[in-house]
């Protein structure tokens, strides 16, 4: 599975993205840049979620992880049986099941029952992530997925998107100002700067890029 | 009175119900939709906030009288063309304040639900679901609206004892009668009404808190 754009252009609130081709397939993709880069916008635009112009392909089945996770009233486990029951169209008890499954991956179960409005917003972060593992996604858009979660947290969490995007071939997008998540997730990183993308290369030769966000970023190593 | 007050209830009941079914796709589509019409339609539920109900018992009882455009479907006063104008008179009531309360819920979670791909009628479901204890109050507004409402059910039913009277009217005539007793006794069951009504209201917000 893959999701590529061609000659995309976004004009959003007076901000202008311009990117002439992107591409991410399961070997991930990362959007780094600094803050007003336009990270998010790109991930939205080639989710189609926003009005842009340019030439976007896309799986049917695509499922994104807000950087502010918003939810619905109810239980964390109520969260994840509805947004799989009406995108997936299975039988509640299937979509229960799905639910606690999803929840057990994100270590999250001890909180099923909890509002999920009164979450933390580290556990939110994690139930936006299974309410997208939990429809079986063909492409992954995380936005600055672990920002809040906690350190010791990080790694778990990107191991099971690593072996998820592996196992299924789920094409994996990524915006994200922490190195070690593009290390552990993306074999290839763009670079955006006031919406053009300023570089585009394999993450593991970021160190040779001569941009000084990206030396910043390098510069703090891959912390947890 | 009994029979005056079950059809009170049930033409306000059903005028709110439909009211709600007509204005709240309306509220979804001015609060979550990308058309600059959208203005159009919360301009006309705002307008409509002031519409005087004798305007709307008017263009009725004009539209079904006899020999008037409509004067063949012979709805004039039956507690038909009494939903019809409560129904008109209550929909931009309902639809504004459902705007309000669809406004409440995090203004990105329309487009995180589109975002893990949930179908457009699953997801204004789920919007509504949000936003049901502010749906709630705008139904009990629209009640209280269409059961309190005297003007217009005088015109389109006409007060017909034992077919279109209802407790406004029949409070009206009493009191033109010099019956107080009567009309005291009509204004408490409407009262006790309206507290029945705030009761079943606040039982569904205090669930949905």
């Amino acid at each position: 599975m893959e999701v590529s754009v061609r000659a995309l252009l976004v004009r959003r609130d007076g901000f202008t993205l311009q990117v002439e081709g992107c591409a991410a397939d399961a070997a991930g993709t990362a959007v780094l840049g600094p803050n007003g880069a336009g990270k998010t916008t790109l991930l939205l635009a080639l989710q189609g979620l926003l009005r842009a112009e340019g030439t976007c392909a896309r799986p049917d089945r695509c499922a994104a992880v807000f950087a502010r996770p918003a939810v619905l009233r109810g239980s964390a486990r109520w969260n994840l049986t509805a947004v799989a029951r009406s995108v997936l169209g299975v039988e509640r008890a299937e979509a229960e099941k799905r639910a606690a499954d999803a929840l057990d991956a994100v270590d999250l179960r001890h909180a099923a029952e909890r509002e999920a409005r009164t979450l933390s917003t580290g556990q939110r972060q994690r139930l936006a992530l299974a309410r997208a593992l939990v429809v079986e996604p063909h492409a992954l858009f995380l936005d600055e997925p672990f920002a809040n979660v906690d350190a010791d947290g990080r790694p778990a969490l990107r191991a099971l998107v690593r072996d998820y995007a592996a196992r299924t071939g789920c094409a994996l997008l990524v915006a994200t100002s922490s190195y070690a998540d593009a290390l552990a997730l993306c074999a290839r990183s763009f670079v955006l700067r006031g919406g053009r993308v300023v570089h585009d290369g394999p993450t593991a030769a970021l160190a040779q890029v001569d941009d000084p966000y990206v030396r910043a970023l390098l510069a703090e190593g891959p912390a947890p | 009175m009994l029979g005056i007050a079950a059809l009170s209830v049930a033409v306000s009941t059903i005028a709110t119900m439909l009211a709600a079914v007509i204005a709240l796709p309306g509220a979804l589509w001015i609060v979550h939709g990308r058309s600059r019409a959208r203005a159009l339609l919360l301009g006309a539920y705002n307008a409509g906030l002031g519409l005087p109900p004798v305007a709307v018992g008017l263009a009725i009882a004009f539209s079904f009288w006899r020999s008037g455009p409509l004067g063949s479907f012979d709805l004039l006063y039956t507690p038909a063309a009494m939903v019809l104008a409560q129904t008109i008179i209550v929909i931009p009531l309902i639809g504004t304040l459902a705007v309000i309360a669809l406004r409440g819920a995090d203004p990105s979670l329309a487009m995180q639900l589109a975002g893990v791909g949930v179908p457009p009628s699953a997801r204004f479901a789920l919007l509504a679901r949000e936003a049901a204890p502010g749906l709630a109050a705008a139904a009990l507004a629209g009640f209280g609206r269409a059961i309190a409402e005297v003007g217009a059910a005088q015109m389109t039913g006409g007060n017909i004892e034992g077919q279109t009277r209802v407790l406004t009217t029949a409070t009206m005539l009493a009191v033109g009668r010099g019956d107080f007793s009567g009309a005291f006794a009509d204004v408490a069951v409407l009262l006790g009404l309206m507290l029945v009504a705030a009761a079943v209201a606040l039982v569904l917000q205090r669930r949905w808190r």
